[in-house]
């Protein structure tokens, strides 16, 4: 009959899709969106210019020519210049400023006779990032500063300005960040941020896809279409949803590498195929949870626990080896992990990718656990119960 | 009693019944400040393994590898013979750096003349390359004190070094003064999870309700019809926020000293500076009822948005750098202006006045949520107005 089959089964799922509107938010819109507002937030790469003040309490040459080389600084933009360090503080805690530089009274003079002033600077790590710039571009005046004064006097005594400088600098470590070498937020966070948020959907999307058969008890007739076969229903079910995930994957990763020229010193074939095993892990993740625990609301807060919990544990910004051992097995749980190394073995490391062979095959695991739990969904599915 | 008294305790009465709800107002505060802790306590990162490719092999070039590796940031992996061999290393995931120290390190040394020692970072993680940097400059200047000091004496400026103070420099970190990754990121996620829970719970009550209508002719037979949309309106926000008054005591008191956390500023400020949060996510939640038509769909359309909100506080990327349409965007949302605020009094011992501009933002969002939660309201359930349910009765 026409309307029992693999291929009816396909078509009553398509069906479904378009019946709701919140199908085309989910699986479009959101990861569509979300990768979009992650590049135009982080365009610029690096907040720079962070609003900083600077306390004068010598008022001489030498404090205003710190002041000039503070200002002629890019990390940082001297907005405030303020009498006291009560007055500096009190700006800091009303959020007008991320930091500011202090330069001591009878600076000139102490530093001229050799007296060691000191220059303190004060820099707010409340906000992480903004502080630490802050922090990089103090410590850079602070320190040109001394051994400036340092070159003056060793000159003074009659070297020449080339032996002066090994004296002051004799051994320079010079730092090469490879991959990202314009530290630029934008290329360490969009790409992780964004297929994350892709996986959270899918896990989320795929349980909206299976339990809502059995909430609306429909699940008999999903699985009569399919010619009463799980391993049928599930597949007809899912591929449609894995074709339009794949797509919003493919969108994202020409966003990030072909609009937005990302590096990726590796091999793009690689990182497709990575995020299509990535699509099928995701999806396996949210089908396992619904074969777990086949109630609409249990499974949700499964996925959505997990999904949202997946932006920490798997390392994207804090490293998963100094995490406690215990939390650091959680990461792999998750199918995002293996695509996170992936990407940093081939596209920002560049390594040929039998280095990412590993995680290659640990995303083609993850299939294997619901197909185990099948028959307990179908027990679900010919009795459906829903329990809000 | 009253008819916003009548809502609150129906209100009051629907959600304490309902598991559902009672997991996202009260498991979700409960464990995921925990869980967050957990994951980011260990606060920083130390002894990354390197990579050495020491091409000078002589006593200087290993004094200067065991200087680095007595940073607490660095770790020697493995000894290098080339350079190939020490980014096979790093292709495997097994160093995150790599320091290559060449061939005439050692005669530069003794000739005088500058010596380079080059390091290749891993930038998986800015986390990483940060603590490296760190790590590398303090190297540098230990060294450059040591040697300088050396070659100074060596050239008879006697004098110059036992008379000369160099400049010092001091450096002080406010608010997360261990530079640890928990203390600074946390004080913001636990805003952002109060509103967050306060969100989907709400949401989910207005799935459900949403359900009863579509199943009774358009009219939720558990509300309290008649009663006017503002005292619906208020009823249910006030039933809210009370019930969330031992989130805000466990969230912003209990979980800063039980992990050792920067909590600097007072009790009073930052407990009066919340309730205007949360009555703002109380009317937005409302709000937010609009789009919202069964029991599952906040899990689609509010989860999310945590994600967003993270990027849109300021936590991790600075408000001062975003262009202004997403400062605008983050300025709809209450957990923006709270987190900004509540920062600022927890880690920097901010006081309420000195907040003051965030403060008023979170009030101005709770008038202007209000109005659109009583719009809704009465589209969605116009029998809570007092006219229409007794015209369907008369």
């Amino acid at each position: 009959m026409a309307n029992i089959g693999f291929t009816a089964g396909i078509k009553r799922e398509l069906r479904r899709l378009c019946s709701r509107p919140i199908y085309l938010f989910g699986m479009v819109l959101v990861p569509m969106i979300t990768a979009i507002f992650f590049l135009a937030l982080l365009d610029e790469g690096l907040p720079e210019h962070v609003p900083t003040g600077v306390v004068d309490l010598d008022h001489s040459s030498m404090s205003r020519s710190v002041t000039r080389s503070l200002k002629a600084l890019q990390t940082i933009s001297i907005t405030e210049e303020a009498e006291s360090y009560d007055k500096a503080m009190q700006m800091v805690r009303e959020g007008s400023i991320y930091g500011f530089f202090v330069i001591p009274a009878r600076f000139e003079k102490d530093a001229i006779s050799g007296r060691g002033p000191t220059l303190e600077y004060y820099s707010n790590l409340t906000y992480f990032v903004p502080g630490t710039l802050a922090f990089k571009g103090f410590k850079t005046v602070a320190v040109t500063t001394a051994g400036g004064v340092v070159m003056q006097t060793l000159t003074s005594m009659g070297l020449s300005d080339a032996s002066a400088s090994e004296m002051v600098q004799p051994i320079v470590i010079d730092q090469f960040p490879i991959g990202n070498p314009w530290m630029n937020y934008g290329i360490y966070l969009c790409p992780s941020f964004s297929i994350c948020t892709l996986a959270l959907m899918i896990m989320l999307m795929t349980v909206m896809q299976v339990t809502s058969e059995i909430k609306n008890y429909t699940s008999p007739q999903w699985l009569s279409t399919c010619k009463g076969s799980i391993s049928v229903a599930v597949t007809t079910k899912l591929l449609p949803a894995t074709a339009i995930f794949f797509s919003m994957g493919l969108f994202i990763l020409w966003l990030l590498f072909g609009y937005s020229h990302f590096p990726c010193h590796g091999s793009l074939w690689a990182m497709i195929l990575s995020t299509l095993l990535l699509v099928i892990g995701c999806q396996s993740f949210g089908l396992f949870a619904c074969c777990a625990v086949p109630n609409p609301r249990m499974a949700f807060i499964i996925c959505a626990l997990f999904g949202v919990l997946t932006f920490s544990f798997t390392g994207i910004s804090f490293p998963v080896q100094s995490m406690y051992g215990w939390i650091g097995i959680f990461s792999w749980l998750s199918p995002f992990r293996y695509w996170l190394l992936t990407y940093f073995t081939i596209a920002l490391n560049g390594a040929p990718v039998y280095f990412a062979r590993l995680y290659m095959a640990g995303l083609l695991l993850f299939p294997i656990v619901p197909a185990l739990l099948l028959p307990r969904l179908r027990k679900a599915c010919l009795n459906p119960i829903y329990v809000p | 009693m009253s008819d916003t008294g009548r809502v609150f305790r129906n209100e009051m009465n629907i959600f304490l019944h309902d598991i559902g709800v009672l997991l996202f107002f009260f498991a979700l505060p409960l464990m995921y400040p925990v869980i967050y802790t957990l994951i980011y306590n260990p606060e920083t990162v130390r002894k990354m393994p390197v990579a050495v490719v020491d091409e000078s092999r002589s006593a200087e070039s290993r004094s200067f590898v065991q200087k680095a590796s007595a940073s607490p940031a660095i770790a020697i992996y493995a000894y290098c013979n080339d350079l190939q061999e020490a980014r096979e290393l790093m292709y495997e995931n097994k160093v995150f750096g790599i320091m290559q120290i060449p061939s005439s390190y050692g005669k530069n040394i003794g000739r005088n003349d500058p010596a380079h020692v080059e390091f290749y970072a891993d930038m998986t993680l800015l986390l990483r390359y940060r603590t490296f940097a760190a790590a590398l400059t303090d190297l540098q200047l230990e060294l450059i004190s040591e040697t300088t000091g050396e070659r100074i004496s060596a050239s008879g400026l006697n004098s110059l070094a036992q008379n000369m103070s160099m400049i010092q420099s001091d450096s002080n970190f406010l608010g997360d003064t261990e530079q640890g990754f928990a203390s600074f990121i946390m004080p913001g996620i636990v805003i952002l999870i109060l509103q967050q829970s306060m969100l989907l719970g709400i949401g989910m009550l207005g799935g459900t309700s949403a359900e009863r209508r579509r199943r009774n002719n358009g009219f939720d037979p558990r509300q309290i019809h008649g009663v006017g949309v503002t005292a619906t309106v208020w009823g249910k926000s006030l039933a809210y926020l009370v019930i969330y008054i031992p989130q805000i005591i466990y969230v912003l008191r209990i979980i800063p000293a039980m992990f050792n956390l920067p909590h600097y500023g007072s009790a009073t400020d930052y407990f009066l500076f919340i309730v205007p949060m949360l009555l703002a996510t109380a009317f937005l939640g409302q709000t937010l009822n609009a789009v919202i038509r069964d029991r599952e769909s906040p899990f689609i359309i509010i989860v999310f948005t945590s994600v967003w909100f993270l990027f849109l506080s300021g936590l991790t990327w600075p408000r001062y750098a975003m262009s202004p349409i997403w400062k605008m965007l983050g300025d709809m949302i209450p957990a923006i202006w709270g987190v900004e605020g509540f920062i600022r009094i927890n880690s920097n011992a901010a006081t309420l006045h000195e907040v003051g501009t965030d403060f008023v933002a979170l009030w101005v969002l709770s008038l202007v949520y209000m109005i659109t939660a009583c719009i809704v309201t009465r589209a969605t359930m116009p029998y809570v107005c007092k006219r229409k349910w007794q015209e369907s009765k008369a």
